[in-house]
């Protein structure tokens, strides 16, 4: 008996990056703080009491944020000529790849960083100095301490 | 009856719709038997492995929608391993191959995968409706495939799976031409929703009436999709985290009260207390609401809310409610049919004043007569307070007692906690399912097996003293189906005792019992016609089957039996042997 599709919340495709993304490509999802890991250990504390995941990790989640802990980090997204905004948790990507496809996918259109380009809307961030910057430049996590809001733009203005 | 013709007894029979029902009529005589399994047309399997596909198929040709349920209850709580089974491919692959004209689907702890999804979307041209709960294995990919193919979709429910979230864009896959949509449930899924394709398709979905979104809507989408579908009976609200400003929620309540059929909400994953008050002006109509996901909404709020929902027959809630709370639900609530409570604090370590204990249930039960099924999650409880639990509540078809701490005793008396579950096995003469929990010795199970005539399903949790327990239990509930006992002192004996129990039985389940692997043989030897199956995860189980007699002893981590017609699977993953 086969089991086409090992489940596993790490299971990654490869996504190619010199092409435009696609539509329909799968994205690697990472592990975050706010999203259940299905852990096939059996650790006493696991198992009691008797609750269903989805509610154990909603408490789990509740007391880091309780603590102090920053288990999610919600960042404003405005489309330039939109008023209103989106609110979108950078922690539960796993790098620029997915932000771009959820935001592509978000605001109904495609959404690219770096390169300029007359028919793509660009991603640009408001880092912790105030300043707006392309988004890409430096690496995922240093990104993920300093951003604090994206806007993108229309194509014509980078 | 015999002396009419065959299409009048088969009219007959259209009027019966309970499965316990046909299947006795299947065993009148042969002539039911067939006439019953060629005019069936649903059909539920509790135990996927206690039969096959090609069996069903050749028994009920006419087979319309089949509901599957695969792991063992205690696989909610990690105690079984993902690999362990319960594949529904082999399902899909032999109704396809035989040209079933499914319409329905219903699942329940299966694994799933995306090959399956796509090849049951392309193989049943009025499949309507596909429920998958506690499932796992598929990804937004496989629902993309539902939703493409399946022409006359009507209900998609999504509850409590564990999905690979790809992307957003499933949802525009359903065809422009689809219109048929009557129920919408995706409140699992983790990801980002695109909200354009989401708006467009309740827009055209005029017979929608229960849609139930993710984390991701937010509010002012979730107000243009309530303004679309005033008709909206059940709602699973997403979450925000923001604080809604003036205008948005004055446009979301406008919304909101515009669904004078909204009976059901559910959903509130990290919300501020504001977005519920946006609900106030539907809540008197509210006959279902489960907060069991909002964790950031505090006891206060809560009450608020709840003491305007006077027809409320279901509440699902969090302990934060606390015994004051439910003081306001008991004497608001008079038409409360099921309750569940859930602990809120897993590791007990403030001393949380506002949790709830035996003081909140005995309230609830003496303002709701109509209580029938309790679940509920508790730091203490007392015989005094069970036994007047009893007493007002006669009518309990369900009671699921869990105190946190395991054995904790009846903490004014300090005694076992025996004498109260006696007192509600005794005076709930329809108990058909119950879990145990606290300080208990084998006397509560005397108590059971003596008093609970019509027990189906028994939860046992750190209780007991010796096999006779469980023996008890055995040899006393005569109804019993599925048995399911954790860390509790039962062996060989209570296990070997009757065999032929477990002909009557669908399941049993035991983990960090006494039974041992010698045990387990043994009654796999009496019982070819069980599954007995042993799960540990760390051991090479062929080395298990070559054990000599010294090893025999060895207690066995989990056991799973079951009656099957089949035989052993085949598609058993390394650490689960089947003796």
């Amino acid at each position: 008996m086969e089991n086409s599709n090992s489940y596993s919340p790490y299971s990654s495709s490869s996504v190619d990056s010199t092409k435009p993304l696609p539509s329909e490509s799968s994205v690697n999802l990472s592990l975050s703080l706010t999203f259940p890991s299905t852990s096939s250990q059996r650790e006493t504390s696991q198992d009691w009491p008797p609750i269903k995941p989805r509610l154990r990790d909603t408490l789990k989640s509740l007391r880091l944020r309780q603590r102090g802990y920053n288990t999610a980090l919600f960042v404003k997204v405005y489309m330039e000529g939109v008023p209103i905004g989106r609110k979108l948790d950078l922690s539960t990507f796993s790098g620029y790849e997915s932000l771009l496809e959820n935001l592509s996918g978000m605001f109904d259109t495609s959404v690219i960083c770096g390169t300029r380009d007359s028919k793509h809307h660009v991603l640009t961030y408001q880092d912790k100095d105030g300043d707006w910057m392309m988004v890409g430049d430096i690496p995922w996590d240093m990104f993920l301490e300093t951003v604090r809001r994206l806007k993108i733009t229309r194509p014509e203005r980078c | 009856m015999n002396y009419f013709p065959d299409e009048v007894i088969e009219h007959i029979f259209d009027f019966i719709s309970s499965h316990k029902d046909r299947n006795s009529i299947s065993l009148v005589s042969k002539s039911w038997h067939k006439i019953e399994r060629c005019s069936r047309k649903r059909v539920f399997i509790g135990n996927c492995y206690a039969i096959n596909p090609e069996r069903l198929i050749q028994r009920f040709p006419s087979l319309r929608s089949l509901t599957l349920k695969g792991k063992p209850h205690f696989a909610d709580f990690n105690l079984v391993p993902h690999e362990w089974g319960g594949f529904v491919h082999p399902w899909i692959v032999a109704l396809a191959k035989a040209r079933v004209e499914l319409e329905e689907l219903r699942l329940k702890r299966m694994v799933v995968s995306d090959e399956s999804l796509e090849l049951l979307s392309r193989s049943f041209a009025s499949f309507k409706s596909l429920v998958l709960v506690s499932c796992e294995g598929f990804t937004t990919d496989g629902l993309a495939s539902v939703a493409t193919n399946c022409r006359h979709l009507r209900e998609l429910d999504l509850q409590e799976n564990e999905i690979d979230d790809h992307r957003g864009q499933w949802l525009n896959c359903f065809p422009q031409s689809s219109t048929a949509l009557t129920s919408l449930n995706f409140s699992c899924l983790k990801g980002e929703t695109n909200l354009a394709a989401l708006e467009r398709l309740v827009a055209r979905s005029p017979n929608l009436e229960s849609l139930k979104v993710n984390r991701a809507v937010p509010l002012d989408a979730l107000t243009r999709l309530m303004s679309c579908a005033p008709q909206l009976v059940d709602l699973g609200v997403g979450s925000y985290e923001n604080e809604p400003d003036q205008e948005s929620f004055m446009k979301l309540m406008a919304a909101i009260k515009k669904c004078t059929s909204l009976r059901s909400l559910s959903g509130f994953s990290e919300v501020t207390p504001l977005c519920l008050t946006a609900f106030y002006p539907i809540c008197q109509n509210l006959t279902s609401l489960n907060l069991s996901y909002a964790a950031e909404i505090q006891g206060n709020h809560l009450i608020r809310f709840i003491q305007f929902c006077k027809r409320l027959q279901r509440l699902w809630i969090l302990d934060s409610i606390g015994d004051k709370g439910l003081e306001v639900v008991a004497s608001t609530c008079k038409e409360l049919q099921e309750l569940r409570v859930f602990p809120s604090d897993l590791h007990d370590e403030e001393d949380n004043d506002t949790a709830v204990t035996e003081i909140g249930l005995v309230a609830i039960s003496a303002g709701c007569p109509k209580l029938h099924s309790l679940l509920y999650f508790c730091k203490q409880m007392t015989n005094a307070a069970l036994i007047t639990v009893a007493k007002n509540c006669p009518n309990f078809i369900r009671f699921r007692l869990c105190i946190l701490e395991p054995n904790k005793p009846d903490h004014t008396t300090s005694q076992s906690l025996d004498e109260g579950f006696g007192a509600i096995v005794q005076a709930c003469k329809g108990l058909r399912r119950l879990s145990l929990s606290g300080l208990l010795t084998d006397k509560v199970f005397l108590y059971i097996g003596m008093y609970a005539e019509q027990l189906e399903m028994l939860s046992i949790a750190f209780a007991g003293d010796t096999d006779k327990g469980m023996l008890y239990v055995l040899n006393g509930c005569k109804k019993m189906r599925k048995l399911e006992i954790r860390d509790s002192p039962f062996g060989n004996t209570a296990l070997l005792a009757d065999v032929d129990k477990y002909r009557t039985m669908r399941s049993l389940w035991m983990s960090s019992c006494e039974v041992t692997l010698g045990g387990c043989k043994r009654l796999a030897r009496n019982a070819p016609w069980l599954n007995v199956e042993i799960i540990n995860e760390n051991e090479n189980n062929d080395l298990m089957m070559e054990r000599n007699e010294e090893d025999e002893r060895e207690k066995v981590d989990r056991l799973y039996l079951y009656r099957t017609v089949v035989g052993a699977r085949k598609d058993a993953p390394p650490c689960v042997t089947i003796l």
